[in-house]
């Protein structure tokens, strides 16, 4: 069966979208799926977004309370329900199951979530968690459109441009695992921002983007912040669009902002003899998110009031409240978030206690702007020529705060030394929804044609090697790096890494270090480095495979060289091809022993 | 070619919120026999369980006003002994989140175009349901006067749906209870 719709999901850290067209339209008519979720125990309503969220139920609760429209007796609940009950039963709720999803320290197949949660909550694993969510929305689409089960559609997923290999083969499995067709494309969040941003322009973009020029898609978002450079090319006449570099996955977001303004918060109360207990800290955080975008206005009042409502039915008696001042609440969010730097600043790295907790590995220094300075030198050079951002395009529901969007084009003006300042893109933007749209969008260009931004990975990739030689005792062998996906490697291409044969044992595991540089964009397949620079090449998780023995020859071990592939849906695969015979294996990530 | 239009106007109305609302005022106002009704039977996604809830819509709008803007904890509480500041502190909080909730369920929008105080023509064929009129009401319609009050309406009608027990139908609010 053909498909009828292209159905585009963002799976967010704090919120899930999923947008949608009809295939057979003229042109790509989007709409928000209403996702139908518990709002309440025993309530249902139909919402924009799905929070990201799983509340873990009691026995009690499994009786019915918790159930939708498609299920009975369930055990959990994601979405809106689950979002209210982290605030009031932490240990029981699961939240930033997508940081989760790309942290390399733990084992992220084993039920660790919530972290540190006592042990008669049954926990769940983050690609279970992620399954969850992507299951409710294949669920809430199937009961809008009974006729057109998702599996048949196609399907267009969100990650961040920042996830790594492991991280996205992750989220394919857990998408696979929730019922999204086999041939569901994985795309980057800020390509997907530009392709809504693209759908709103018709093709005027044609005459908006000249051949040269650059456009920064900055994306804060609830727990994460990414950054992509888009290069305006030009081909036998025709204008191009080239994702040409991608940042480090940040975790630094909204939720950082919100919570340090609650903590300053706090901080009066206490000054005022108020003590707040943990249900009022939980419930001045939310105060603290709408008063946020008040505060930080240039508009607002210079005092503004911060209540936390009384808890029990005696409200106006149980409620504190304190006068906050706007500007030293903006300088406070702006200084720490967006603080005013130069483009020469770095992120500062914090000397790292020996009693750090595994938990997540949140960015040491808030400082965005810092990380965006890093990002912009590193990718300064592009193709030989300089190139300062032209436009900038903001994304993520952080920004929608235009006092944020007014401080970072300052920066980045301040920055601009001369040159024309990074501007906006004009035109009307979704920052809420997007990515979802934008996703859409992508998958409608894909089957019905229509402008595609070339990309491939966003990283070089590497093998390492052990170098042969006299082993000396206490000194590990020297390393070398074998580069076998070039940077901006394109989907539906293979390459065979031209190298000296490597001898691989049969019958036992075999692996191989394996690292990606974001940094050297002009090693080619092959290449093979003996030195690099602290912080070129990062290791991620090893590979490995087991080749089988064969019974009938002699040989002990067969002599192989690699071949890298980027399949048309966006995942990188590594295969070890036999030169003397015609056997063929393929390298998995082996996730589930990396943990430490 | 009707079988088409209504095919057609079957899948908009499922995917379309607004096209569906509209379809609904349509069938209304224009008192369309069902049987003529633009839709083939049964166009929206049936409902949570066969069961009919059995909770009237109203106790369900009330305990959404509790639950996201604690509205039955403030019309409950005796003003008596709280000065106007405290009471505004507390009222401020529980008015914007009531506002949020209202237009997230019903986008309630004025009637009338017009601002007020500013002049107004009423058609010729007055719907009473829309106009209240005052002052010097005499001779036929259209009336021309100032708008004095710009009216609501609702743009859309999305209650949560309940799927509760009878014993609960009554819960506005649940007992909180802290496990230490």
């Amino acid at each position: 069966m053909t498909a009828k719709y292209v159905i585009g999901i963002d799976l967010g850290t704090t919120n899930s979208v999923v947008s949608y067209a009809l295939l057979a339209a003229e042109q790509p008519e989007l709409h928000v799926l209403d996702v139908v979720q518990l709002v309440s125990a025993g309530t249902t309503e139909a919402r924009h977004s799905l929070p990201s969220f799983t509340y873990l139920g009691t026995e009690q609760e499994a009786s019915g309370a918790l159930d939708l429209p498609w299920t009975s007796e369930r055990s959990f609940a994601v979405g809106e329900f689950a979002r209210q009950r982290a605030a009031e039963a932490p240990d029981r709720t699961v939240g930033a199951a997508k940081s989760w999803l790309c942290h390399p320290k733990v084992d992220r197949h084993q039920p660790i979530l919530p972290w540190n949660a006592p042990d008669d909550v049954a926990k769940i694993s983050p690609v279970e968690a992620s399954r969850r969510y992507l299951q409710h929305l294949v669920a809430a689409w199937e009961q809008a459109f009974p006729d057109a089960p998702l599996a048949e559609q196609q399907v267009v997923l969100t990650v961040p441009a920042s996830f790594d290999p492991v991280a996205r083969e992750l989220t394919r499995e857990a998408a696979l695992a929730a019922g999204l067709p086999v041939d569901f494309v994985l795309l980057e969040e800020p390509q997907a921002a530009l392709y809504a941003w693209l759908a709103t322009t018709g093709d005027r973009w044609r005459k908006m983007l000249k051949v040269g020029e650059t456009v920064l898609v900055c994306d804060i978002g609830g727990g994460t912040t990414d950054l992509t450079l888009v290069r305006v090319t030009e081909e036998e006449g025709v204008l191009q669009l080239e994702r040409v570099a991608v940042g480090n996955h940040l975790l630094v977001g909204g939720d950082n902002m919100d919570l340090t303004l609650a903590h300053f918060v706090a901080g009066e109360f206490e000054k005022q003899g108020v003590k707040l207990n943990p249900w009022q800290s939980v419930s001045l955080w939310h105060s603290c998110r709408s008063a946020k975008e008040n505060l930080l206005s240039q508009a607002g009042p210079e005092k503004q009031t911060i209540s936390v409502l009384g808890r029990g039915s005696r409200l106006i008696g149980g409620t504190v409240s304190v006068e906050v001042d706007r500007t030293s609440v903006a300088k406070l969010l702006m200084d720490g978030f967006l603080p005013e730097c130069t483009a020469a600043d770095r992120p500062k790295r914090q000397r790292t206690s020996g009693f750090q907790e595994i938990g997540l590995p949140f960015e040491s220094d808030p400082g965005i702007t810092r990380h965006l300075a890093a990002f912009l030198a590193a990718n300064a050079d592009l193709d030989g020529g300089s190139q300062f951002p032209t436009y900038v395009l903001f994304n993520g529901g952080v920004l929608k705060s235009e006092a944020l969007q007014a401080r970072l084009l300052q920066v980045l003006e301040q920055w601009s030394a001369g040159t024309r300042p990074t501007v906006p893109l004009a035109g009307v933007h979704d920052l809420d929804h997007a990515v979802a749209r934008g996703a859409a969008c992508y998958g409608w260009a894909k089957q019905r044609g229509g402008v595609r931004i070339r990309g491939g990975v966003a990283r070089s990739y590497y093998v390492g090697i052990e170098t042969a030689g006299l082993a000396i005792p206490g000194a590990p062998r020297p390393l070398r790096a074998l580069c076998v996906v070039p940077f901006g490697m394109e989907e539906g291409t293979e390459c065979d890494i031209p190298s000296g044969e490597v001898g691989l044992v049969l019958g036992e595991p075999v692996q191989f270090r394996f690292f990606s540089s974001s940094t050297r964009k002009h090693d080619l397949p092959g290449c093979l480095l003996n030195a690099w620079s602290e912080g070129e090449l990062v290791e991620t998780v090893p590979l490995e495979a087991t080749l089988p023995a064969d019974a009938d020859a002699d040989d002990t071990y067969v002599p192989v060289r690699f071949q890298s592939r980027v399949t048309e849906l966006g995942m990188l695969e590594l295969w070890c091809v036999g030169t003397n015979n015609s056997g063929r294996w393929k390298l998995e990530f082996s996730v589930r022993e990396e943990a430490e | 070619m009707r079988i088409v239009q209504a095919f057609s106007a079957f899948f908009k109305i499922l995917a379309d919120r607004e096209f569906a609302l509209r379809v609904a005022q349509a069938a209304e106002t224009k008192e369309l026999p069902a049987t003529k009704s633009a839709a083939p039977s049964s166009p929206s996604p049936p409902p949570a369980k066969a069961k009919v809830p059995s909770r009237n819509e109203a106790v369900t709008l009330l305990a959404t006003l509790q639950r996201e803007a604690r509205f039955v904890d403030i019309v409950k509480e005796p003003l008596d002994g709280y000065s106007d500041a405290q009471v505004g502190a507390a009222t401020r909080d529980v008015l914007r989140e009531c506002g949020k909730t209202l237009e997230r369920l019903f986008a309630i929008r004025p009637l009338a175009e017009e601002d007020e105080g500013t002049a107004h023509t009423t058609p010729t064929r007055l719907d009473a349901a829309r106009y209240t009129l005052t002052g010097n009401v005499a001779g036929e319609p259209p009336y021309h006067g100032s708008v004095v009050h710009r009216g609501w309406q609702v743009t859309r009608c999305e209650l949560p749906s309940w799927s509760g027990s009878d014993e609960a139908a009554k819960i506005v609010a649940p007992v909180e209870l802290e496990i230490k």
